[in-house]
């Protein structure tokens, strides 16, 4: 197998959720090499990192990201990518800490003080960390002072707001208020069932984003 | 005092819960037809293991004679004023009494959820996640319909049902809504952030009255015009 043929193996693993050899999905995979194991002999083959995460992982899902935003794949799949995108992580994390292999950038992430649902922040922090970002997730139920640690300790990082709530709405709010006085320069983008382009403004954040894949195009033109 | 021989705390049987996987799959934005085989028996599969770990328990105090203040949209409950705003006090405002309650599945699911999320199994930590959340919908359904086949033997009719952080109503007044239950109700506790911890569990309010009415939820009343929850429904 050549360069070329297993970066593809590897992307097809990832675009279709085939994690590692033991995995029974999908079906028509079973029994076969994942996302795993290819990853590994990539290494030992000679490919190098830095191909192996923008040529296979960041492009494989960045069709996932698409194939989402178009309705084409669900939740659950985007979930499998993931998760065979993080097997093939494993295994180039030793060349991001060494340095070989450098990130977009960092994005903080959590669901704003008062609400508690995460599925859509983890679901955005999934897609962005396969977009090549280095995902700092706060969690839920996250208040102003928490997320202005998180920007002091990580300086440049871009910051992004999830809420479900209605309610939390003003939450939202009062943490962009917060952020803008305590850190001005750091780029806020907003996400959530509830919230809008329009609210965006009101509130002044920097972004809008409707769905994960939305997220990773502002992200990156946000570093361009 | 309405309901008065029932008692005010009791466990249900969670083989009374119940939810499907359609619901699972619609939480997930999809459909039946959208599903494989896999996923589908991954559902069942994790269905059957939430009831197990499942504890449910509902806490209730019922409250005569509420103030209900349409100008200021305000609830009297006991002496406690909450700001229930102008879709929750309109739809309350017939109430005799109001029956406040908070109903739990307890911690297991919740953290077997968090588990799988740890161990990098993220499909089966939403999936268990989401029957969580169905799971203590599903006992405030099975509370509601009860508290209503109690009443209608007394011509009483109960009302919709309406929690802190929904409707316009502020989350922050769920502080409010515990300290009128219950102490320890089913275990319950509520962070500053006024969330409920376990977190798969519901509060709320149901009014009561001879001449109150149960409608169908409508998305128009709400006032987050741009809301992508929104339904077109009228």
């Amino acid at each position: 197998m050549n360069q070329e043929e297993i970066i593809n193996k590897i992307a097809t693993c990832v675009e279709f959720g085939k994690v590692n050899k033991a995995a029974p999905y999908p079906p028509a995979m079973k029994g076969e090499d994942g996302a795993d194991e290819y990853t590994k002999h990539a290494l030992e083959m000679g490919v190098k990192p830095i191909d192996i995460l923008n040529d296979a992982l960041i492009s494989a899902m960045d069709r996932v990201g698409e194939k989402f935003s178009q309705k084409k794949i669900f939740v659950p799949q985007m979930l499998i990518s993931a998760k065979a995108m993080g097997a093939a992580m494993e295994h180039l994390k030793p060349f991001f800490s060494s340095g070989e292999v450098k990130r977009k950038g960092k994005f903080i992430i959590g669901t704003v003080a008062g609400d508690l649902h995460d599925i859509g922040k983890n679901l955005v922090a999934m897609i962005v960390e396969g977009a090549g970002w280095e995902v700092i997730d706060l969690g839920v139920d996250v208040k102003s002072a928490k997320f202005i640690q998180a920007i002091n300790d990580n300086p440049g990082a871009i910051v992004g707001l999830s809420a479900l709530l209605t309610t939390t709405m003003e939450s939202m709010k009062n943490i962009v208020a917060d952020i803008k006085r305590d850190c001005p320069g750091v780029k806020l983008v907003i996400g959530g069932a509830p919230v809008s382009e329009d609210f965006k403004n009101e509130i002044g954040a920097d972004a809008y984003s409707p769905d994960p894949q939305k997220a990773v195009v502002l992200l990156n033109s946000m570093v361009a | 005092m309405l309901l008065a021989d029932l008692p005010r705390k009791f466990s249900s049987d969670v083989g009374l819960l119940n939810i499907s996987s359609e619901n699972i799959l619609k939480g997930m934005g999809m459909t039946k037809p959208d599903a494989d085989e896999y996923l589908r028996a991954l559902i069942e599969q994790s269905i059957e293991g939430c009831k197990l770990l499942a504890r449910p328990c509902i806490g209730f105090t019922i409250v005569d004679n509420p103030e209900i203040d349409l100008t200021n949209r305000q609830l009297g409950l006991n002496d406690e004023v909450f700001n229930t705003g102008k879709i929750v006090t309109s739809f309350l405002k017939k109430s005799e009494s109001i029956v406040v309650f908070a109903c739990t599945i307890g911690h297991d699911v919740e953290l077997l959820a968090k588990q799988q999320m740890r161990n990098n199994e993220s499909l089966e930590g939403l999936i268990t996640d989401l029957i969580g959340s169905e799971l203590v919908e599903s006992l405030v359904d099975y509370f509601h319909d009860y508290i209503e086949s109690e009443l209608i033997k007394s011509q009483i009719k109960v009302s919709n049902r309406f929690s802190p952080g929904y409707c316009g109503w502020p989350v922050s007044e769920q502080h409010k809504l515990f300290s009128v239950l219950a102490k320890n109700n089913c275990g319950i506790n509520v962070t500053s952030s006024a969330l409920m911890l376990p977190v798969k569990s519901v509060s709320g309010l149901i009014g009561l009255g001879k001449n109150i009415r149960k409608l169908d939820y409508k998305c128009q009343l709400c006032t987050s015009i741009k809301c992508t929850l929104r339904t077109n429904s009228k």
